[in-house]
């Protein structure tokens, strides 16, 4: 096991990864940029390097900088959390290059499956049932229109680099196709340097299910069962939870074993999440393969009682996964909310401001994984997610009513900082969600609810 | 001497003796610089002589020509300025800057093993002047003086790691209010 790491991420995952840390008796090296010297991971680490300015750019997305604080720590690791560079190959390259683990997949795979038709491709080889869409980018408009045409309205269009909900719109019709694809791919330009994309069929009232998976350079791929992350706004997940409800018997195993056939055919190294959608007819289709922990990970370690940062580590520290498929069982059921600074009443605007009161739930089953504390500035430079509640119980319906229970007592308190907490309850209490019977359009379909004047 | 530090005298000149600047740098050609330059260099000769205590710096500025005066800090005392000159205190005095590593890396003194280094404590720099390099990843990342002034301190060794940010040199700035007053001369 390795004896120093550095975390190249910041928040609340960078907490995360420092906690896996010390109970593995490895010595963290924090990162921060001028904006987080105050942050909670950098008094909670044993080294802290400041690696740059405010932006994210010249910090947290700084290779040189980032391999450099390595260098001269001795960090014999580098943990990069989720987003920032993450799933960065170049960078996952520049480790290997200098000696550095990189705790995640090899460069390779975090590129083929990066690029998403690439990924689709593979996928369709190793069997797994994709969308009806393209396999390559397409090549000009009017490709890309006969493709809408031969797969049927609504379509979405889908960046060729994208992921993680970004860079894609939907076209419910031809005469909306042309502005949907031309800004998609100004979008795409922006967001990831790429103007490539490519067009699949878009499912009206799927459900977004996800598989974890876990493997080893000794040729063990195991999943840690499914993820519903059907709570979503504008393609960003509020609520997940663990295991889905509703599920057809045997399903969610099936698409267990498609995820590990995903992952052995891509040659996948580490903690990977395979993301499908779910139609209402019970059919799946594989959407993309996420090279990296991610934010709703606490879900899967709560049911299955293992610490997927933990096996990151064994992972990349060349140890073999000290379970077997057979061990894997989902015992009860676990919910997560993420309690963003983003005021609901205003589209969701980011809040960022001083916490004058930061108080988080407590008691039985509830796990708060955050790097709020009271007097923490919440920076404007970075996401909005300042924790994530999870909570757990032998039952759906009695962890809903521990979420809730756990959502009333979260205080968020300051000068223009507003806090997504509030309306979690309202999607838990919803008679929808808690029914189950919900899929990704929910969270729209309460916004409207919200708006009709004199609703409650 | 650059451009940029040109430049930059001239915008830091320009609140206080605005009088004293040109708009433009007047065209001259080769042989009339030759004079003028002559007569500077004579008449700084003469002016340095005259003067009770020799002076830590003297610098003599093309374009419109201005001369400058730098006196060491214990004989600020004998400053042609009326201001008594006190040698800055970190943290205390507003004039004190610190030029900060660019990014995470070694810092170095020296230009390549074995040199004089790009600076020493006392020295003057001028704005756009390199007094250092940090190494990042085999980049070799120059640091620059942003501003004119006199090396105080150096705060970090040759060959050590520094962070993003980390102060590298305590620098007095050249002000009027002080020890550095600049005097101009027009031919």
């Amino acid at each position: 096991m390795f004896s120093k790491v550095l975390i190249a991420n910041r928040g609340e995952i960078a907490l995360r990864v420092a906690r896996a840390c010390r109970e593995l008796g490895i010595q963290v090296v924090a990162v921060y940029s001028t904006e987080d010297r105050d942050s909670a991971v950098v008094s909670y680490a044993d080294q802290a390097i400041q690696i740059g300015p405010a932006p994210a750019k010249r910090s947290y997305l700084n290779i040189p900088a980032i391999v450099e604080a390595a260098l001269h720590t001795g960090a014999e690791a580098i943990h990069p959390g989720y987003g920032f560079l993450s799933e960065d190959p170049d960078f996952a390259e520049v480790c290997r290059d200098h000696g550095i683990a990189f705790v995640g997949p090899p460069p390779e795979v975090i590129a083929q499956l990066g690029d998403k038709s690439a990924a689709r491709r593979l996928m369709t080889e190793a069997g797994l049932p994709i969308i009806p869409g393209s396999l390559t980018p397409t090549r000009s408009v009017e490709e890309a229109r006969q493709i809408a045409e031969d797969i049927g309205y609504p379509v979405v269009i889908k960046a060729n680099a994208g992921g993680g909900g970004r860079g894609m719109r939907m076209a419910h019709e031809a005469t909306a196709f042309l502005r949907a694809y031309q800004q998609t791919k100004t979008d795409a330009q922006a967001l990831f340097g790429d103007s490539l994309v490519y067009v699949e069929r878009y499912l009206t009232s799927a459900r977004h299910i996800e598989i974890q998976v876990l493997a080893d350079d000794f040729g063990t791929t195991i999943h840690l069962g499914e993820r519903d992350c059907s709570v979503q706004r504008r393609h960003q997940k509020l609520v997940e939870e663990s295991p889905a409800p509703r599920m057809p018997p045997g399903l969610a195993a099936r698409m267990g074993q498609a995820a590990v056939r995903g992952a052995q055919a891509a040659g996948y190294l580490g903690a990977g999440t395979f993301e499908f959608l779910l139609s209402s007819t019970g059919e799946f289709f594989f959407l993309e393969a996420n090279c990296r922990i991610q934010v709703e990970h606490p879900v899967t370690e709560m049911v299955t009682g293992v610490d997927l940062v933990q096996e990151q580590f064994r992972i990349a520290a060349g140890e073999p996964i000290t379970l077997c498929q057979d061990d894997i069982g989902l015992r009860g059921s676990a919910i997560e909310c993420r309690i963003n600074a983003e005021n609901p009443d205003r589209d969701f605007v980011p809040t960022p401001g001083t916490l004058a009161e930061f108080t988080a739930p407590g008691g039985p089953f509830v796990r708060v994984d955050t790097h709020g504390f009271p007097g923490y500035r919440i920076p404007a430079s970075y996401d909005s997610l300042l924790a994530k509640l999870i909570v757990w119980a032998p039952t759906r319906e009695q962890a809903l009513n521990r979420m809730d229970r756990a959502l009333a007592e979260f205080r968020v308190r300051g000068p223009g900082v507003h806090s997504t907490h509030s309306f979690l309850r309202e999607v838990i209490r919803n008679p929808v969600f808690r029914s189950g019977d919900h899929n990704t359009t929910i969270v729209e379909q309460l916004l409207r609810l919200d708006n009709v004047p004199g609703a409650a | 001497m650059t451009q940029r530090s040109l430049n930059y005298l001239g915008r830091r000149n320009d609140g206080q003796t605005p009088s004293e600047l040109p708009a433009t740098i007047p065209v001259v050609c080769a042989e009339e610089l030759d004079k003028l330059l002559g007569r500077v260099r004579h008449h700084a000769a003469g002016f340095v002589t005259d003067l009770a205590h020799p002076p830590r710096a003297l610098r003599v500025r093309a374009g419109e020509v201005s001369l400058e005066v730098e006196w060491a800090p214990e004989q600020g005392s004998a400053s042609v300025s009326a201001e008594p000159a006190v040698l800055p205190v970190a943290g205390e005095d507003p004039d004190l800057h610190y030029l900060t590593s660019p990014a995470v890396g070694v810092f170095y003194r020296l230009p390549e093993p074995g040199a004089a280094p790009f600076i020493s404590e006392g020295d003057p720099v001028v704005a756009g002047q390199q007094v250092g390099i940090i190494e990042a990843m085999k980049l070799m990342i120059p640091i620059e003086a942003d501003q004119a002034g006199r090396i105080l301190q150096v705060l970090k060794n040759d060959g050590e790691p520094v962070e993003y940010g980390e102060r590298l040199f305590a620098l007095a700035v050249l002000s009027a209010a002080g020890r550095a007053q600049p005097c101009s001369a027009k031919c």
